[in-house]
């Protein structure tokens, strides 16, 4: 195991934010820690950089605890949510900054910044400041300058946060394929679900300070342990008095093994269709389809339809 | 009164009142340090007095000047990055020169370091006389201009937040690296502030150093009590606003340098993110 976490627990005052945590990050994973915000994620996360010190429980690394031992002597590689770029440096100076620190020599500083921006492709942004780049330019210097250290663990704090939507997607399918390169262990927080569904390959569900569920996504999103994971983690619809997937459930012709009811709204979202029924018991579940599902179905609002759950 | 006019006028009385208030009077002491001639105003600022209250006064600055900005930044590091308790009564302490009248700064001192002060006796038993002499000067001046590096530097802390510092250890800097190459640069303009208000508050000061110096001509005489005493005591004019005009240029000259350094780095690079 890459990171492991006994016991952790942090209070601030009378709130418990971290409560006993214990977990086992696979080495080469990535792992996403998902959970609302003020579940404790970034503070877990600043736990196990050494940027807060836990008030109990333990911080390994790769077998090494290093609960005691400062943040710069860790080899973590930190990107913060705001970047935190050195503003006053250029790109190649913010990027070879923990090699300045390291005492390399100047021409294998030079090698290995040119490399880590090609690599981040922020090529002919060199001399460039913090402030000339873009968000996502300085996310991705952000992560060049963590990487260049070659930490032993990547610690990501919200890193698609302050993205605007297209440049996110873009960047989430890099951050994959980057890690899929270079293997080294990650932990990203964040608080979007299909964020954390599409990039990770280990999903932590944090709520109020606590380990929900870790495995998986898919184990988890098939399996939640618990009623807020379930929530969390895919949208859901109360159908008989139980909390369902809309996509589980179907509208049908037959009434057989089903109830009827009305449709209420239909709300056509390009491939999805959400349709919610009205039924006799004064419950309102919507269905969630496809466009083409939709279509074959032929209703309209006001139509009696009858539902059910799908095989 | 359409858009045009109504900025127009604003823009005169800006004019006026700050015309009023400072050009009018400072252009003014301009002309007359001037008016019999640049060989009367040379003849007055190279008097073997007026010489010895200019170095006192550069003295002075030079001793309270960097201490004050140091004492100021690492406040306002505390105050920033920590909290504990009594941290508002600390900021509040740093105000408190700047808030009474340097007079009392001046009677307070007296106060405490005369003879009849019990910290005082226990100073001249020891020899040590801090009254009457530069030490009391310094002392004062350091009082009086405490608080405006602190002042200037912290919101800037605030502002930039504790992230940049977190990185830097991150990436294996310890402290001493981590505030010069990250902190400071990040603050200089607040820094550079502070220490050119400091400057000109160090040489103005009037009150609390009149008080402490006994105001003896030649030894612990600064500008501007030198500048008093020829107005006041000595029907000196020329001799008042020539020693005013010196005075007056090196902090006008101090503001200049400020605000032409942040233009230029400006122009640079795009300073803000």
């Amino acid at each position: 195991m890459s990171i492991s976490l006994s016991h952790l627990t942090k209070r601030y005052g009378a709130d418990t934010v971290v409560n006993d945590v214990n977990v086992e990050i696979p080495e080469g994973s990535l792992t996403a820690v998902l959970g609302p915000s003020g579940s404790g994620k970034s503070t877990l996360l600043k736990l196990i950089a050494g940027l807060e010190s836990p008030d109990e429980g333990r911080v390994v690394i790769e077998g090494d605890d290093v609960t005691d031992v400062d943040p710069r002597h860790r080899d973590i590689g930190f990107c913060f949510q705001h970047y935190a770029p050195f503003r006053h440096m250029n790109v190649a100076r913010n990027i070879g900054f923990g090699l300045r620190v390291r005492k390399q020599p100047k021409d294998v500083i030079d090698a290995k910044v040119a490399e880590l921006i090609e690599l981040v492709r922020l090529d002919g942004k060199a001399k460039s400041y913090p402030a000339q780049l873009s968000g996502g330019e300085r996310q991705r210097m952000a992560l060049a300058r963590a990487l260049a250290i070659e930490p032993r663990v990547l610690l990501l704090d919200e890193p698609f946060g302050a993205l605007d939507a297209q440049v996110r997607t873009e960047l989430r399918q890099w951050v994959k394929e980057l890690h899929r390169q270079i293997k080294v262990t990650t932990i990203l927080v964040t608080h979007d679900q299909d964020e954390a569904m599409e990039v990770a390959d280990q999903l932590l569900i944090m709520h109020q300070g606590r380990i929900e569920q870790a495995g998986e996504p898919t184990e988890l999103y098939e399996r939640p342990a618990t009623e807020f994971v379930h929530g969390f983690l895919g949208p859901t619809t109360t159908f008989k008095g139980a909390s369902v997937r809309p996509h589980d459930l179907e509208l049908v012709a037959t009434s057989v093994g089903a109830i009827e009811g009305n449709v209420q709204s239909i709300m056509e979202l390009g491939f999805e269709v959400q349709v919610t029924v009205s039924l006799s018991d004064g419950s309102t579940p919507w269905v969630q389809m496809s466009r083409n599902e939709f279509r074959s179905i032929n209703v309209g609002v006001g139509s009696p339809v009858s539902i059910r759950e799908r095989d | 009164m359409n858009h045009t006019t109504r900025k127009w006028s604003l823009r005169l009385v800006v004019v006026l009142y700050l015309g009023l208030l400072v050009g009018l009077p400072v252009g003014y002491l301009f002309i007359k340090a001037f008016s019999n001639g640049f060989h009367a105003f040379w003849v007055e600022v190279t008097k073997p007095n007026a010489i010895a209250a200019l170095k006192l006064s550069a003295e002075v600055a030079l001793i309270a000047v960097p201490v004050n900005t140091v004492v100021g930044i690492g406040a306002a590091l505390i105050l920033a990055r920590r909290k504990f308790f009594g941290s508002r009564a600390l900021t509040l302490a740093f105000d408190i020169p700047v808030a009474v009248s340097p007079i009392i700064i001046g009677v307070a001192l007296v106060l405490a370091y005369s003879r009849i002060g019990w910290f005082g006796s226990w100073l001249s038993s020891h020899g040590i006389q801090i009254l009457f002499s530069p030490i009391g000067i310094v002392m004062a001046t350091m009082a009086v201009s405490l608080p405006y590096v602190l002042r200037s530097v912290l919101p800037v802390l605030i502002e930039v937040g504790k992230d940049q510092e977190d990185a830097a250890r991150t990436l294996g800097a310890g402290g001493f690296r981590t505030f010069w190459q990250v902190t400071l640069p990040a603050i200089r303009w607040g820094v550079l502030y502070g220490v050119t208000l400091t400057i000109a508050r160090t040489l103005g000061e009037f009150g609390a150093v009149l008080v402490v110096s006994g105001n003896i001509t030649g030894k612990t005489q600064t500008l501007p009590i030198y500048i008093f005493d020829a107005w006041d005591q000595n029907f000196d004019t020329i001799g008042a606003f020539a020693g005013a005009l010196v005075l007056a240029s090196i902090s006008i000259v101090a503001l200049i340098i400020l605000s032409t350094l942040r233009a230029r780095e400006r122009k640079l690079h795009v300073d803000l993110a």
